[in-house]
């Protein structure tokens, strides 16, 4: 649908207006911008370990955007 | 097989010196030889050479022969061989890429050299310079970091000279005692006129965009303005998604990645239970571990685009170097 292009806003728009929601979530160290396998603009949650219920609580999209979610693990000051 | 090595082994050690003579040649070894690009299964003698030439441009007395003692060669490109450089060693002038560290942490990484009103400072992380906060403008920087060996007698390099305090979130306290300190210590500094001990500290808001910290060298002829395994700098660029980039730090030496993600938001542990919420941060895949905090972080061109000062086992958490400079006040 071409006219859902034009009303789609900018993705670092998307992400800011869900990030502290997101982070909010139990087990989620970072959120970010990336693509996904297709090499679409994607919004990127990173959680500390595997947890079902911050996942299930995860959208496959946000507002237009695939939502992808990454093991990355705890971040740490090397 | 067994016999077919032990036979091999003997031709070469019988051509070993003669093949070694030809100034293309670096090193030879036994392996299985590669066709197209393919490992077959037939065990070789390897000629490693610093570069791959067809036989036109090579005089018989420099040709590899296709076969020695009845046996077949292969030739692999591997360029010039140098001996692996120790990120951990002391190093006078001292280049990045190697261990440095406030007189009480273990060890972080010198990151590069930057500007700052026409003087060269040693760039790093305020957590490997500056103790998390918990130092005082001044401090001993040692080089090698203490972890490494460093011990103030014969290794200080450095006073720090400023850093960007942390802003933490976790903890008992909620809020950072050592800035509150910082800013006791500060009003201390006023009070008394002391208008150098703690003037260069800045501060930045609750969210953190860096982790960054200068130390100025007891003498400029003690540091090198090149990273160990890179060279030198060609300028400054600005990391974008998808970009290819590498570092060199003191543990895991020079690796390689690329940035996955851009404006990202992430909680960074620190020791002591202590969190800092970072905001507009680059994330690479896996190429640091401890101790590689501190690492300048360049593009193929070798421009600075980067800090690197987190991550985990898969990823790793860069500051973007435009914010770094900015903070500090530093250029290149």
């Amino acid at each position: 649908m071409v006219g859902d292009k034009i009303m789609t806003p900018p993705i670092q728009d998307v992400k800011k207006k869900h990030e502290a929601r997101l982070m909010s979530l139990p087990g989620v160290v970072s959120v970010g911008i990336g693509r996904d396998p297709q090499g679409n603009p994607a919004v990127i949650v990173g959680l500390d370990s595997p947890r079902s219920e911050t996942q299930a609580r995860i959208p496959p999209q946000l507002d237009g955007y695939p939502l992808l979610i990454q093991i990355v693990g705890p971040l740490k000051a090397q | 097989m067994e016999k077919e090595l032990f036979n091999l082994k003997g031709v070469l050690q019988e051509n070993r010196n003669q093949l070694l003579a030809r100034t293309n040649v670096v090193a030879t070894g036994i392996g299985f030889k590669a066709s197209v690009g393919k490992k077959t299964p037939i065990l070789s003698i390897i000629c490693s050479v610093v570069q791959k030439l067809p036989s036109s441009k090579l005089s018989p007395r420099e040709m590899i022969p296709s076969t020695i003692g009845g046996l077949p060669t292969d030739v692999v490109q591997t360029g010039r061989l140098r001996a692996f450089q120790s990120h951990t060693a002391r190093y006078r002038p001292a280049p990045g890429g190697i261990s440095i560290g406030h007189k009480d942490i273990t060890a972080g990484t010198l990151g590069c050299l930057v500007k700052k009103g026409g003087e060269f400072f040693i760039l790093s992380n305020n957590h490997v310079l500056a103790n998390s906060n918990a130092a005082q403008v001044g401090d001993p920087i040692l080089q090698p970091g203490p972890y490494d060996g460093g011990l103030i007698a014969n290794d200080h390099i450095a006073n720090l000279e400023a850093f960007v305090p942390i802003s933490f979130t976790g903890g008992a306290s909620g809020c950072s005692t050592a800035r509150g300190v910082a800013d006791f210590l500060n009003s201390v500094a006023r009070v008394l006129g002391s208008d150098t001990r703690l003037r260069a500290i800045t501060t930045q808001a609750e969210d953190n965009l860096v982790d960054a910290a200068i130390a100025r060298p007891l003498n400029p002829a003690d540091v090198k303005d090149e990273i160990l395994e890179i060279g030198p700098l060609s300028g400054v660029g600005s990391g974008t998604l998808g970009m290819a980039i590498k570092k060199s730090g003191r543990t895991t030496g020079l690796t390689t990645g690329e940035i996955q993600q851009v404006d990202v938001t992430s909680t960074v542990q620190y020791g002591d239970n202590k969190t800092a919420l970072f905001t507009d941060q680059l994330m690479a895949g896996a190429m640091s571990q401890g101790g590689d905090s501190g690492s300048a972080v360049l593009d193929t061109q070798n421009r600075l685009i980067g800090l690197l000062f987190a991550g985990s086992e898969n990823s790793t958490i860069i500051n973007r170097i435009e914010h770094v400079f900015s903070a500090l006040g530093v250029s290149r």
